[in-house]
């Protein structure tokens, strides 16, 4: 079993509490612009007949894990339920995984010179919870379930995310309109 | 595939995965689990008014999560990334941690305060005896209260005192609409049932952008449920992202489109003709009604506003055949603040009107709720002493305003400095800031006027730097209290504000600083009937109980929040003069106004030297001015910018991240240019709530500019000249010129 993010970018109101949610639950420094979870906001268009388009991002846990491969210290490893780690002990802090990521999701830490990311609240996980960002979204714009559920839904690609083939993330986005849940 | 919350729920709780933690990385440590002394406590934020419910985890004492409630109406089970940050908030190291005094006698915002910690003692003692030196010589009207009305015992103290001038931010939010729903529908306006609503319609309406989620969730459901969402707004913001049609208005002119509307439906009697006719006073002046909006066409309403005719026409015709519709009137978002936000507040609650669907479904309702009793109804307090002074924000040259409770940021300096110099003798800030009022620096100016300088905050703020005695105010999470939602009409809610750490240091809430100056300066109103002082948790323990509540407050912080669902009775009779709603209000032509809204155009008009309109806005992270020395928000919203189109950076030669120089009439802020299509070329927009100047504040400090440095204060008289009888603070209405520095 794996699990997987749905994105539904139409319901995202930009408000930044996954964001927020995951720093709170993760402990993340604040003050090193370590973000695992940023909200960035596409125009597509010129005035007056353009589109904004939000997307929150965080690691993918790709099945195929360029990170993982590039790692030269071997820090980066797959639980069997597929969430991608980043050993601490043995992350170097070398940036190779950041510059091989599409999705820019590992983040380094410039006072503790190593990498982290998101670990997709893989200890919730374990106790049974859903990721932080997850459970406080609002609006339900980011979602999270097993893998298989999610495979079958939306599309693999929206304008703005990099080419899914690569790396094969584990992130559908919904794309059908308003009313039509 | 439809996946809801629940269902993931479920999907994760069958999920036992492998990988023991003791597998994961170690810097991974496990918050939610466990054998530390870990409490869950249900609260609510406190960061914005749509206080939604929280679950706050808290491990040896410290708090170290927020989530959402389920169940909860505002927050719909989820936060938002302010209220996420609460923590944030509550262990800012730079907050106020004890009372201090200032022992530079010169003020201004460049000068070190010098200041001395002092005890509370101290502190309230040098308070009493100052303010009451400057009742005794100069009268009531000398106090100055900057804060807002709440809570209880804070306003009990207030009218002990006589205080004539308490003033709040008012005009710079939603106290127009105050006063027109007074006399339009009678009754409160922000509640609205936007999950029946089929129709929507925005006039610069943005609350989706300071997500506040009672309304974000209700305008998502909305369009879950199919209805179409229009929107008039200069920038193509986070609400209009929602809206099926969005027009970038001409700021100011959302008037102009309104009226037309307003034509269009009452020429072609499109409006909803039960209600009109028995609920309103339509028949009553009709004659007048139609004369007056004739004039108001859409193809002159087009030339004002740059929506087409056919567009207005067509929209109009929609929103009054098409409903349940909705025109969310309520807060400062944009149009509802300009010179001529009154009469565009005016026109607003007439679509609503015609549109029939006030304390109907799909339209606005008036909240019904769990009433909880005030301090003074557990305990009476004697007769409070008449009020008897001048004002120094001049609203009594407003009687509408006068009538109303708030107060005037806009005209509060020219008040201090030019109407009645020397008149205020001692005053008061409670978590206020100069970078909340137009043209801070004169506002800084108008202050150091002042002889004698309270602030109560939670922070080293600008307005701190000019204070004589400083006091650490304690925050939402530090506080007990009982929350009463007014937002919805079918599920009245009452959720429980509790401590969920105790205070920091020496912080205190403004209600025990309430109390302890109440004993000192006006102690007969601070007694039980036996004589003993006034007990405030045995109040909130009497609070819970004749609201039904519970037995006590600490039974209730085990429950939480407590729903009482109700059958929806749609009000037949209005808390207006005659029990109707009014179209026309004869009351406004009697009190300085008008009975029907004429087009005035907005204050400021481009000119050959300042040739573009200037807005502001709230991002999404952050509240005001009060959450950008919050590091987890910091850093998500850092600083601000002069957003502009690209037409308009190529006109002034400017590109990515260079450099502009912004003036309006009063001031000039520099910031760097930021490019984006999603706004009118003839507009810069600012990010309000950055530039704080005080040192003491080392995340927000010295970082972007302040927008409110260009935006004009105003007089009393200007308001008057302009009809701005309902008392707008035209913080959105300025002009500028934008320069590559």
């Amino acid at each position: 079993m794996s699990y997987g993010w749905l994105f539904d970018s139409k319901r995202c109101i930009e408000c930044r509490a996954c964001e927020a949610a995951c720093k709170q639950w993760n402990r993340v420094d604040t003050g090193w612009n370590v973000r695992y979870r940023p909200v960035r906001v596409w125009e597509t268009g010129t005035f007056p007949n353009l589109r904004t388009q939000a997307l929150s991002m965080a690691c993918n846990h790709c099945e195929n894990p360029l990170c993982l491969k590039v790692c030269p210290v071997k820090a980066i490893w797959r639980r069997d339920d597929g969430i991608v780690l980043i050993d601490q002990d043995r992350c170097v802090g070398c940036r190779f995984c950041t510059k091989f990521c599409p999705y820019d999701a590992p983040q380094f830490h410039a006072g503790r010179k190593k990498m982290e990311k998101c670990t997709m609240c893989a200890d919730r996980i374990d106790q049974g919870m859903q990721p932080a960002c997850a459970a406080i979204c609002p609006t339900g714009a980011l979602r999270w379930g097993e893998w298989n559920q999610i495979a079958g839904a939306g599309v693999a690609q929206v304008e703005s995310f990099s080419e899914p083939a690569l790396t094969r993330p584990r992130i559908r986005f919904v794309n059908t309109p308003w009313g039509t849940r | 595939m439809a996946l809801t919350r629940r269902d993931l729920l479920k999907l994760a709780g069958a999920a036992s995965t492998s990988g023991p933690l003791g597998a994961l990385a170690p810097f991974f440590r496990p918050a939610g689990s466990g054998a530390a002394a870990e409490r869950k406590l249900v609260t609510c934020c406190g960061i914005c008014d749509s206080v939604c419910g929280m679950v706050a985890t808290v491990r040896d004492g410290v708090l170290t999560f927020l989530e959402g409630l389920e169940g909860d109406f505002s927050g719909g089970g989820g936060l938002c990334g302010k209220g996420a940050s609460g923590a944030g908030q509550l262990y800012d190291p730079d907050r106020l941690k004890y009372p201090m005094k200032r022992t530079n006698p010169n003020k201004g915002l460049e000068e070190d305060p010098g200041w001395v910690r002092i005890s509370w003692e101290e502190a309230l003692d040098t308070i009493a005896e100052k303010f009451r030196a400057a009742l005794e010589q100069f009268g009531q009207e000398s106090l100055l209260f900057v804060t807002r009305p709440a809570p209880d015992i804070w306003m009990r103290f207030m009218n002990a005192v006589g205080v004539v001038n308490r003033v709040d931010h008012l005009d710079e939010c939603y106290l127009t609409d105050r006063v027109i729903q007074r006399y339009t529908t009678g009754g409160k306006s922000w509640c609205n049932d936007f999950e029946n609503a089929k129709y929507i319609l925005l006039f610069g309406w943005d609350l989706l952008a300071k997500t506040k989620l009672v309304y974000a969730n209700g305008i998502v459901q909305a369009k879950d449920n199919g209805a179409k969402v229009v929107c008039f707004n200069p920038q193509y913001s986070a609400t209009a992202r929602f809206a099926d049609e969005w027009y970038p208005i001409r700021p100011g002119s959302d008037l102009a489109v309104a009226l037309a509307m307003i034509n269009v439906i009452v020429s072609e009697n499109l409006f909803n003709r039960e209600f009109v006719d028995q609920y309103t006073n339509f028949r009553q002046y009709e004659s007048q009604i139609r004369e007056h909006f004739k004039r108001y066409t859409p193809e002159w309403a087009a030339a004002e506003s740059d929506v087409p005719a056919d567009a207005i026409q067509r929209i109009a015709r929609e929103f009054a055949t098409r409903g349940p519709a909705i025109a969310p009137a309520h807060k400062k978002s944009l149009c509802a603040n300009y010179a001529n936000a009154t009469q565009l507040v005016h026109a607003i609650s007439i679509l609503n009107l015609l549109a029939g669907t006030i304390d109907r479904p799909g339209g606005r309702y008036f909240a019904r709720t769990i009433p909880i009793p005030t301090i003074d109804q557990i305990v009476p307090p004697p007769a409070y002493p008449a009020k008897r002074g001048r004002r120094v924000d001049g609203k009594d040259r407003l009687p509408l305003v006068l009538e109303d409770g708030g107060g005037l940021f806009s005209t509060l300096a020219d008040g201090l400095l030019n109407k009645y110099p020397g008149m205020i003798q001692a005053a008061f800030f409670n978590n206020y800031t100069i970078l909340g009022f137009p043209h801070p620096e004169r506002m800084a100016k108008a202050l150091a006027t002042i002889p004698f300088l309270v602030v109560m905050d939670f922070l080293p703020t600008d307005t701190a730097l000019l204070a004589d005695i400083v006091l650490p105010s304690s925050i939402y999470l530090e506080s007990n209290d009982l929350v009463p939602r007014e937002y919805s009409a079918k599920r009245p809610q009452v959720v429980v504000r509790q401590a969920v750490v105790p205070a920091m240091f020496e912080t205190r809430s403004i209600g025990w600083v309430a109390l302890e100056l109440g004993k000192r300066l006006a102690p007969d109103y601070f007694k039980n009937p036996d004589g003993t002082w006034i007990s405030l948790s045995a109040v909130l323990d009497e609070k819970v109980r004749r609201a039904g509540l519970a037995n006590s407050f600490a039974e209730f912080r085990e429950i939480g929040m407590v729903t009482r669902e109700q059958p929806f009775v749609p009000r037949t009779t209005f808390n207006v003069p005659g029990g109707k709603c009014q179209i026309y209000v004869p009351q406004f032509a009697e009190r300085g106004g008008e009975p029907l809204p004429v087009w005035r155009p907005k204050r400021e008009q481009p000119s050959p030297e300042y040739p573009y309109y200037y807005l502001t806005f709230i991002p999404a992270v952050h509240r005001r001015n009060t959450t950008q020395n919050n590091r987890i928000l910091n850093e998500m919203f850092p600083t601000n910018a002069a957003n502009m189109h690209p037409l308009l950076a190529t006109r002034i030669g400017v590109k990515e991240g260079q450099k502009v120089r912004i003036r309006s009439r009063v001031g000039a802020i520099e910031l760097p240019a930021h490019l984006t299509e999603t706004l009118r070329p003839d507009c810069v927009l600012v990010a309000h709530g950055f530039g704080h100047r005080s040192r003491y504040l080392n995340t927000a400090g010295g970082k972007g500019a302040r927008d409110s440095d260009l935006i004009p204060d105003q007089t009393i008289e200007e308001m008057v000249a302009a009809g701005n009888f309902a008392g707008a603070a035209s913080i959105m209405d300025a002009v500028v010129n934008v320069q590559a520095v």
